[in-house]
């Protein structure tokens, strides 16, 4: 039995006139269980994977593989389809001619499946907005499998598709699966591939060596079979005459969540937050509430964890107001923590966009900030990877140096990792 | 009748917390939602239930006289709204007020009285206690008692003795012809009056509530003001510092009562005013009702009005921020009219007036509207 519990971390107290409260929100779910088999109802999963004219040679072959060891992951009764995306979508398993566009995983299929993987060929172009309608649409074949899970893997950039073509197709699959990407080589654009994640509430990360593929593939399907919750949504109600200024996952990965907020009531947001396992998510959620005078005490928030429209677990954010500087200026370590990360991941990718632009001064002065601060919040993640692209003379102060020559593949690996975020040290 | 009002006490800090609250404030543990009756409290002491709740002493008295939790407001102070989560309204956010930290009392329509925990005290230590009668100027009691905070208990001490007071001085009206004789009658019933008063604090120190937290070695104490209206005869009575005054339509603002406080005491030796209320030690308060208390006797004063006015009595929780009668009279004047003379709609006026100067104390308004005098 799935159980969830919620935690808040803030300072309550807040000086005279202030109207801001910030809080970490700690959610934790225990006793997922496996994917399907729980009261939410079937799990499925689609593999997606681009076998353009680039993916040559040892692409191709690390795809091969690492498709056919997701398959392996997929566990038995789990409604299951392969895609191989070109500038036009085909379905390789089911075969294009069978008569049904899923089948639940079982010895023979997965055998059958393995076969059809082992056919993929490199040949066509890229039209990645295609591959998520044609994975929508076998989706909504199967209404029982309401758990929907996609792995989508590209090495190059969305040019069979204009831009308008592909962002109206993933607003038309938002909220109908979920999707994680992976982008291997150097050649495909982080900005697309993180719009695919965000709108479809997964992550993205680079695959710097084919031959890790199979590795990550692996991963991603079994934690997509560990999510035993097949969906489960933020609730935030903050009271009349407030305003809810963001709503920000911080952890595992940084995702704002406001703009998918979805009204409940006047009062109330809903923010959907796709499947979980067993696993531990810190939400940042900023309030601002109309000032009391000192000595009032405000319920600033009701942030609730929803499973099929019973609320599983909930935090209260309070706002107390207080005369005692002692009190009002301390900063809660978890949101310091925090707000550090969300500054981090934006002087990254601020950085790493002046430096394409040649703006060589305002690339130095972020990136050095984001060094500064990755070292504060012991990021160490981010710090090696800011080591592939500057030269730190004093982490601390955040004095760097742009190093000439980087590979695209560093720059590439420290923007994917600029929304990685520490959990705070207890 | 001693009113033990037991807070609902963390199991896991002991710190106070009050119903309806899922977590304490103190230390962040849940608290299980259930009541601590006086029955409870006494079974989990008896059973030695580790930290799970402070036992009150389980006494003769308890089985005579409930102990009740304060119950929470079913309106919220701040809007209005009826609905509440937690303990926080569902509209506004606002903590949901224990009854006794706003609680409005208005036994006719030409009387009432508003008592407040004010901003900054955690609890409301004041207490009022009224009753009349529906004609308008024919009887009314109206009684006050501010808890002493640092002494044990004092918001128990304070309603037990307010409400003792006022019962006394009901019980036994005097519709003799004579105005002298009715003085003497009210002034007797005043010191008596303090009397029972002060024996519900010598009660309550006797048997001590055990919150954590309070002073276990200053027994339960309060300031005493109570004023009866015998048609057009006014007669009031005080220990300490909380206030009568007596504001006529036509004719200067009075304060009727003297404070018991050293500042007063001061001015009386020769020391100048304002020097005398600057002093750190103006306030302190040289009687009250209390075990230890050096003399309850009430002094008492009394007025035959020739006019309309209004009589309000007060603690120094309003009285701190307009001290001066003259002044005090206009603010209620002005309040009044934007009121529409409504007494309990003043009262409550005064009281956001007091909060709004920055409520540093709890905070009780009681008013009586006396209209012109009928002819003989």
């Amino acid at each position: 039995m799935p159980s969830f519990s919620a935690e808040v971390f803030e300072n309550e107290f807040i000086s005279e006139g202030a109207t801001d409260v910030h809080a970490i929100v700690s959610v934790t779910c225990t006793g997922a269980g496996e994917a399907g088999k729980g009261a939410g109802g079937e799990a499925a999963e689609i593999i997606i994977v681009d076998t353009s004219g680039s993916m040559l040679d040892a692409k191709i072959q690390a795809a091969r593989e690492a498709a056919a060891v997701a398959v392996d992951q997929i566990l038995d009764g789990t409604w299951f389809a392969i895609i191989s995306g070109t500038h036009v979508a085909s379905r390789a398993f089911p075969y294009p001619n069978a008569r049904l566009s899923m089948v639940q995983m079982e010895p023979g299929a997965r055998a059958a499946a393995k076969q059809a993987i082992s056919r993929f060929d490199a040949d066509g172009g890229t039209a990645i907005g295609s591959w998520l309608r044609l994975a929508a649409q076998i989706f909504d074949t199967v209404p029982a499998a309401t758990q929907r899970h996609a792995i989508l893997l590209t090495d190059g950039q969305n040019q069979s598709e204009k831009a308008s073509v592909f962002h109206s197709a993933i607003e038309s699959v938002a909220g109908r699966f979920q999707c994680d990407c992976r982008g291997v080589g150097a050649d495909w654009a982080v900005s697309e591939l993180r719009q695919v994640a965000q709108a479809l509430l997964g992550t993205v990360d680079l695959i710097a060596d084919p031959a890790s593929m199979a590795a990550d593939f692996e991963n991603l399907v079994r934690q997509a079979m560990g999510r035993g919750v097949a969906e489960a949504t933020l609730r935030v109600w903050a009271p009349q005459g407030a305003q809810v200024l963001f709503v920000r996952q911080v952890s595992p990965t940084v995702e704002d969540l406001t703009s998918r907020r979805v009204d409940v009531n006047p009062l109330t947001g809903a923010f959907p937050t796709g499947a979980w396992g067993d696993e531990s998510r810190d939400y940042h959620v900023a309030v601002r509430v109309a000032p009391q005078p000192v000595g009032q005490e405000r319920l600033a928030a009701r942030v609730q964890l929803v499973v099929r429209d019973e609320v599983v677990s909930q935090g209260l954010v309070k706002a107390r107001w207080s005369g005692d500087d002692a009190l009002t200026t301390r900063i809660d370590p978890a949101v310091a923590h925090y707000t550090g990360q969300a500054e981090l991941a934006e002087v990254i990718q601020e950085g790493l966009a002046a430096k394409a632009a040649g703006d060589e001064a305002t690339a130095t002065t972020k990136l050095g900030r984001a060094v500064a601060l990755a070292e504060q919040t012991g990021n160490e993640e981010a710090t090696s990877k800011l080591r592939k692209v500057v030269d730190i003379e004093d982490a601390e102060t955040g004095t760097v140096r742009l190093k000439r020559g980087t590979s695209k593949l560093d720059e590439m690996a420290l923007d994917t990792a600029s929304t990685k975020t520490t959990r705070v040290k207890r | 009748m001693a009113v033990n009002m037991a807070a609902l006490i963390c199991a896991s800090c002991g710190a106070e917390t009050y119903e309806g609250e899922l977590f304490c404030e103190n230390c962040g543990a849940a608290v299980p939602g259930t009541e601590q009756t006086g029955a409870e409290v006494e079974a989990a002491a008896a059973a030695g239930a580790d930290g799970a709740a402070v036992a009150a002493e389980a006494t003769a008295t308890a089985a005579t006289q409930p102990i009740e939790e304060s119950p929470l407001a079913t309106t919220c102070a701040t809007c209005g709204g009826t609905s509440f989560e937690d303990g926080y309204c569902l509209v506004c956010g606002a903590p949901a007020v224990r009854e006794r930290d706003h609680w409005l009392e208005r036994p006719a329509g030409w009387v009432a009285a508003v008592c407040d925990r004010g901003l900054r005290h955690r609890r409301n230590e004041d207490a009022v206690a009224l009753s009349a009668q529906s004609q308008p100027g024919s009887y009314a009691v109206l009684v006050v008692c501010d808890g002493v905070s640092s002494s044990m208990d004092p918001d128990i001490a304070s309603l037990a003795g307010a409400r003792a007071a006022r019962d006394l001085l009901i019980a036994e009206p005097d519709s003799g012809p004579s105005v002298a004789g009715r003085i003497r009658h009210w002034t007797d019933r005043l010191t008596a009056a303090a009397a029972a008063a002060n024996a519900e604090t010598v009660d309550v120190a006797r048997h001590p509530t055990g919150r954590p937290g309070e002073r276990e070695n200053s027994p339960p104490s309060c300031t005493f003001v109570a004023a009866v209206i015998d048609g057009p005869l006014i007669v009031t009575g005080w220990v300490g510092d909380s206030r009568a005054y007596w504001f006529p339509d036509a004719g200067p603002a009075e304060q009727l009562s003297v404070d018991d406080s050293w500042a007063t005491e001061q001015v009386l030796a020769g020391m100048p005013r304002e020097q005398a209320e600057a002093a750190p030690r103006a306030h302190a308060i040289t009687r009250w009702l209390g075990v230890d208390s050096p003399d309850i006797e009430p002094r008492c004063t009394s007025i035959t009005r020739s006019g309309p006015g209004w009589l309000l009595i007060c603690s120094d929780g309003l009285w701190n921020y307009c001290s001066e009668a003259a002044d005090l009279g206009l603010l209620l004047g002005q309040t009044a009219r934007a009121q529409d003379g409504d007494p309990a709609r003043i009262a409550t006026e005064l009281v956001n007036w007091a909060n709004a100067q920055g409520g540093m104390d709890n905070i009780s308004v009681a008013l009586a509207r006396l209209d012109a005098v009928p002819a003989p």
